[in-house]
């Protein structure tokens, strides 16, 4: 096999599900014959026909909404958001409707809603958002964000067949930046469960998504100065993995929590609560967060490279806390 | 204007516009085409009043302008219904109508949690619309549609246990009012406290059943206030463009909260906004269950045909305020005069009598019934506990082995498989996002 994009393998995994099950079809903008803005799927609409290949209007609400009345009658929808920054005109029906309908009424609905977030593209503030926050915060869904070409593949196939909802946030960085050796059989990456991205002894970074790859790269240098680094890679910031967590800190007893999402509200600021409450007494130096500054991301290249957390950014953190 | 060329017949596809030249126009003269729409009025009576806010004296306050003194119009013979089927929705209207005096009735003795929404003068609405429903259709209530949930199968019971918040309410004491639903069973959709999100939502439902090779109606109502919100346009037109089985109920009862329907929207009839969306629209006198059922069956037969949505304006008014905290003192006291007159119930009553499809001693019978089983539902529900306070946890997730999934209506068409998934192309592609 040769190796896959992140992209393709989530291509190949919607188009492996859509061939197990006839209940899984897609629906979103330009996603039929133009086969999607990033081409996800391209060429789906050729092979499963216009009846699973649904273009809609521009009207992110109504395929939320669509997609849900479809899942209550035993579908399993996936709908793209073009770009994941749009998915705020669909807010109330993802955290009101979608959200709630389980608690509330035991309806369960099982649908995706996926699609590229994420910067380092020069997208400016509309097509760069890490809107992963909005969404860890309405109970009733499941957020997933992936960092690798076989985990986009395990990962979305484990979204689509999940009876709950999940947003699957796709970094668009990533889509043809990366490619790797991905299994041609049928596999899952089960959603809540995290991975170690690299075992290290020193102090560990708990980060997710395209940050895994600034993590790794910055323990690569570090390495050369004998410091050695665990990278734990969460791919699901809803569920959390509380337990790798706890464990990498057990182990390396120091912890640096990095993400590209805004610093205020971040993922970071509930993993350092978290290891506050069950990992408090293994800590030997300050929980130290990198993120992304507080405001919206900036359009032109130096100002979006200021914004983003950068190697260098990891790398003086990294020494700082060692030193401790 | 629509209502200038009634006359023009509905086509046979069930599309309700025409372009056609004006016959005065030479065809040399490029004078604009003129178009023509027709809107069915079934009404039988045209009311023709206005709410306007003015100032007197210290204070701004609303006023009615126009003509109230029209005689009550009489019931609509229908086209669909017989004597059987009008005694059934009559006797649904009843049970509407007394459930909610039964809540009021708990609420003044502090046993409900949280107010109390009120379908009064709107009892023929919800009632005839969800009668013309089959059992694999669905349905979606706003708060006033309890009526609606009656005639979809819940009982009388189940809606005053959601009020008192019990353990034994449909949502286990999660959710109030008209706040839940049954996918399994009865196959109403729950709707959520903000207006015009279960629109989409029922759209879904259709397009799930027809990708399982079943067309089936799917209802749902709107307000003239909530029509106004986006996700209303954005739910009826996807229906729309994919012709799916959407009968919408807007329910024009003339005041959203405190704010009347002026004040919401500058057309006369919100049946009008069909045009727009290029389905039909009717409007009925949403107090004559005959003209409601009608509409809403023609409504449903077009929609299990696969040839798309309807809107049915409901013309009527709300007879309390928005809920049982409110007075509804804005409200001009001429309108609520005007409107008690076309009483929805007392008028069905009157009809059913002089048509001898029920003899006073009958009706008698049939309202002792009614308060039997609302009295044993009260009962019920009285005597029913509340939830443990540990029931607040769990059930936020679908857990393994909780639901069963798998369509509803048959195993969906497949697509043909004819080739693995090639490299997507690069060209095309966002690249500039790259």
């Amino acid at each position: 096999m040769p190796p896959l994009t992140y992209l393709e393998a989530i291509r190949q995994g919607i188009w492996e599900e859509m061939e197990r099950d006839p209940a899984v079809f897609c629906i979103g903008e330009d996603i039929g014959i133009y086969g999607g803005a990033f081409k996800v799927t391209d060429g789906f609409i050729d092979h499963f026909g216009p009846e699973r290949v649904i273009d809609t209007p521009i009207a992110e609400s109504a395929i939320v909404g669509a997609a849900l009345g479809a899942a209550f009658t035993g579908m399993r929808p996936v709908a793209e958001f073009q770009f994941m920054d749009f998915i705020g005109c669909a807010f109330n029906q993802i955290t009101n409707m979608v959200a709630k309908a389980h608690y509330r009424w035991g309806a369960p609905a099982p649908l995706v809603i996926r699609g590229p977030s994420g910067g380092n593209v020069h997208g400016g503030p509309f097509h760069s958002q890490n809107p992963e926050m909005w969404f860890v915060h309405a109970p009733g869904l499941k957020v997933v964000c992936p960092a690798s070409a076989y985990d986009a593949k395990g990962l979305i196939k484990a979204s689509i067949r999940d009876n709950n909802p999940v947003i699957f946030f796709e970094h668009k960085y990533l889509y043809r930046r990366i490619k790797e050796e991905v299994p041609a059989d049928d596999y899952i990456v089960p959603l809540g469960k995290a991975r170690t991205a690299r075992e290290g002894h020193d102090l560990s970074i708990i980060t997710y998504a395209a940050m895994v790859h600034t993590a790794l790269e910055a323990a690569e240098m570090l390495a050369k100065d004998g410091i050695d680094i665990e990278v734990i890679d969460l791919r699901t910031v809803s569920p959390l993995d509380r337990e790798a967590i706890v464990q990498t800190v057990r182990k390396t007893n120091k912890v640096i929590l990095l993400h590209e999402d805004v610093r205020t509200g971040g993922i970071a600021g509930e993993i350092a609560a978290i290891i506050n409450e069950e990992a408090f007494d293994d800590l030997d130096g300050p929980i130290i967060r990198i993120t992304a500054q507080d405001s919206p991301v900036p359009f032109s290249p130096p100002q979006e490279e200021y914004f983003l957390p950068k190697v260098s950014d990891v790398v003086r953190e990294a020494r700082r806390l060692k030193a401790y | 204007m629509a209502r200038k060329n009634n006359k023009t017949k509905n086509s046979r596809n069930g599309s309700n516009h025409k372009g056609r030249r004006s016959p005065q126009e030479p065809a040399s003269n490029p004078a604009a085409a003129q178009r023509s729409y027709t809107i069915p009025d079934y009404r039988l009576e045209k009311p023709n009043f206005q709410v306007k806010q003015i100032r007197s004296g210290d204070e701004v306050r609303y006023e009615v302008t126009g003509d109230l003194s029209a005689p009550v119009p009489p019931i609509r013979d229908s086209k669909y219904l017989d004597k059987q089927q009008c005694l059934e929705i009559y006797r649904w209207m009843l049970l509407n109508r007394k459930m909610e005096q039964a809540l009021e009735n708990l609420y003044k003795q502090g046993k409900v949690v949280g107010g109390v929404y009120f379908g009064l003068g709107q009892e023929a609405c919800s009632c005839a619309s969800a009668y013309a429903l089959g059992p694999d259709d669905w349905m979606g209530p706003m708060i006033r549609n309890q009526g609606s949930l009656l005639v979809r199968g819940f009982s009388a019971r189940d809606i005053m246990m959601q009020y008192m918040a019990k353990a034994g309410s449909p949502t286990k004491g999660r959710d109030a009012s008209s706040h839940f639903g049954d996918i399994e069973r009865r196959n109403v959709v729950a709707p959520i406290s903000t207006l015009g999100d279960l629109i989409p939502v029922l759209s879904g439902v259709a397009l799930g059943a027809r990708l399982q090779g079943r067309n089936i109606a799917v209802m749902t109502y709107i307000g003239d206030g909530g029509q106004s919100t986006g996700v209303t346009y954005e739910g009826l037109n996807f229906a729309a463009v994919q012709k799916l089985g959407l009968v919408l109920v807007v329910e024009n009862n003339l005041w959203a909260y405190s704010t009347p329907a002026e004040m919401q929207f500058p057309i006369k009839d919100l049946a009008e906004r069909a045009i727009g969306y290029g389905i039909p629209g009717v409007i009925v006198d949403g107090t004559d269950p005959c003209q409601v059922y009608d509409a809403a069956h023609e409504a449903c037969e077009r929609a299990r045909r696969g040839e798309g949505p309807t809107l049915i304006e409901a013309k009527m008014m709300r007879m309390k305020g928005h809920a049982i905290h409110d007075a509804a003192d804005y409200v001009p006291k001429p309108l609520f005069d005007y409107w008690r007159k076309r009483d929805p119930i007392s008028r069905f009553e009157n009809y059913l009598l002089s048509k001898k499809w029920l003899t006073s001693q009958d009706n008698q019978k049939l309202i002792a019934d009614v308060d039997r089983e609302l009295e044993a539902d009260r009962n019920a529900a009285v005597a029913s506990p509340m939830p443990e306070p540990e029931s607040a946890a769990g059930g936020v997730y679908c857990e393994e082995g909780c639901h069963e999934i798998k369509p509803k209506y048959g195993i969906p068409k497949a697509g043909v498989t004819k080739s693995k998934p090639a490299t997507p192309k690069e060209r095309e592609t966002a690249v500039h996002l790259k």
